[in-house]
């Protein structure tokens, strides 16, 4: 191969693009030719330069609940016409129209707490899921956790306690801020060996303290509780036995 | 009899949307920090993100399955360009096509001369607040291209989907960003060396 022609080839190698019979023609070509060599290593310096030092943005975390407030007003309501609507049961007409509404709705309500739960858990475990395969764990790094709670207190509308438990077996890694169900969530993780635990929290104010209760999902462990109008979902692959003595510490003093 | 109509017409919407949202809403850093790096700030980023979820909400049926970060970034992308309309005309820089591109010996052209010292000038020392503002520099075609790239790990083929162009203009395009980094980047180190002196 001509050198201008590999030359012009060495961007999609270093982006592995190329055929196996043309990559192998340009490494044939650059194994031969020290200029070319010389910019196939520049450009894998280039590549690595960007992927470890350009700066990610992460999004705000109001944006979540930004986009969240805009998404109903924004869709218009489906264009069909229940039969409530049909002037047979128009306003003041009956009152079983109402009568037949109302126990729709709290059918619809009580349906909805389940569905919310069930959601919620999705959530929780594939952010689980999600903070052990890629790389984050934490937005905010530290053992300390005067340093981790004023962070989250400063982006989120709830303050879950966070207690080093060092001395316990579960030391404190850091925070992260997440979503779950579509609101913001805290995140405060903590290690047990070498095993995760992410506590999850967020604010449902006025819903009353529920008691730890321990499931298993997916192959983790998950204890849920709900105190002082703050819900708490701990999640990990640690045994259960050590989850539920790691969900007591947590939840001791909150 | 207003309540019952609500929630009766909530029920298959609130399950759309929740199933949009366990979708879209773990892409969001991606979608912020395509639409940040495109916009240049963080107000108008947050309003191409929003534009481009309720966009992708409203078309959300038209998604075929595939790679669902893909699509959401094709809808960031498209709610970016809607919004340089309306917003940038005129001021927006875009690199045409130039002729150079095209030319046989445009790459061997484009990467000039050898620098003095090869080792030094690897890009593996870059700092990042250096690297942030040479990408700044960047004509956003450019810039997209190397985001879509090196950030979000997409195949040619993808970033082809994403902005809309044949894969051969996805190839020269990420070959000609690089080379104009490059450059910066030369130019940057260049006078650092004159400052250091």
């Amino acid at each position: 191969m001509e050198c201008d022609r590999a030359t012009g080839m060495l961007s999609p190698l270093v982006d592995s693009a190329l055929g196996p019979f043309t990559r192998w023609r340009v490494r044939r070509h650059v194994a031969g030719c020290t200029d070319c060599a010389d910019k196939l290593e520049e450009l894998h310096a280039m590549q690595s330069a960007i992927r470890t030092k350009l700066t990610f943005h992460r999004a705000p975390p109001n944006l979540a609940a930004r986009i969240g407030a805009a998404l109903p007003r924004e869709v218009a309501p489906a264009p069909s016409r229940p039969w409530f609507r049909m002037p047979a049961f128009s306003f003041g007409s009956t009152g079983l129209a109402g009568a037949l509404a109302g126990v729709a709705l709290t059918l619809l309500v009580l349906g909805n707490q389940n569905s919310t739960q069930r959601l919620a858990m999705q959530d929780v475990i594939g952010s689980h899921i999600r903070s052990l395969q890629a790389d984050h764990l934490t937005d905010v790094l530290t053992s300390d956790q005067h340093t981790v709670k004023p962070w989250l207190s400063a982006r989120l509308d709830v303050s879950p306690p966070v207690k080093e438990l060092k001395g316990q077996g579960f030391p404190l890694v850091g925070g992260r801020e997440d979503y779950v169900d579509g609101h913001p969530a805290a995140v405060v993780v903590y290690r047990h060996d070498k095993h995760v635990i992410n506590l999850f929290a967020w604010a449902s104010p006025g819903r009353s303290d529920e008691a730890p209760r321990e499931e298993a999902r997916q192959g983790f462990n998950i204890v849920t509780w709900r105190r002082g109008g703050i819900t708490y979902y701990a999640v990990s692959d640690v045994e259960a036995d050590q989850l539920a003595d790691f969900a007591k510490l947590v939840a001791e003093g909150t | 009899m207003a309540r019952g109509y609500r929630s009766e017409d909530a029920l298959p919407k609130d399950d759309r949307r929740r199933r949009f949202e366990l979708l879209a809403l773990p892409h969001l850093d991606a979608a912020y920090n395509l639409a940040r790096w495109l916009a240049g700030n963080p107000t108008d980023a947050e309003d191409v993100v929003q534009d481009a979820y309720l966009r992708a909400y409203r078309y959300f049926d038209a998604f075929q399955g595939g790679n669902f970060r893909v699509w959401l970034l094709t809808i960031v992308r498209n709610a970016f360009m809607t919004w340089v309309k309306e917003n940038r005309s005129g001021r927006m820089v875009f690199v045409p096509d130039t002729p150079l591109a095209e030319s046989a010996d445009s790459d061997e052209t484009a990467w000039g001369s050898k620098p003095r010292d090869p080792e030094a000038l690897l890009m593996e020392s870059i700092d990042s607040q250096t690297l942030n503002r040479l990408m700044e520099k960047l004509p956003s075609d450019y810039r997209e291209v190397l985001l879509l790239r090196e950030v979000e790990d997409l195949s040619y083929k993808e970033i082809a989907e994403v902005t809309g162009t044949p894969m051969g203009t996805v190839m020269s395009r990420l070959s000609r960003a690089r080379l104009a980094l490059r450059k910066l980047w030369l130019d940057h180190a260049e006078l650092e060396n004159a400052d250091g002196v």
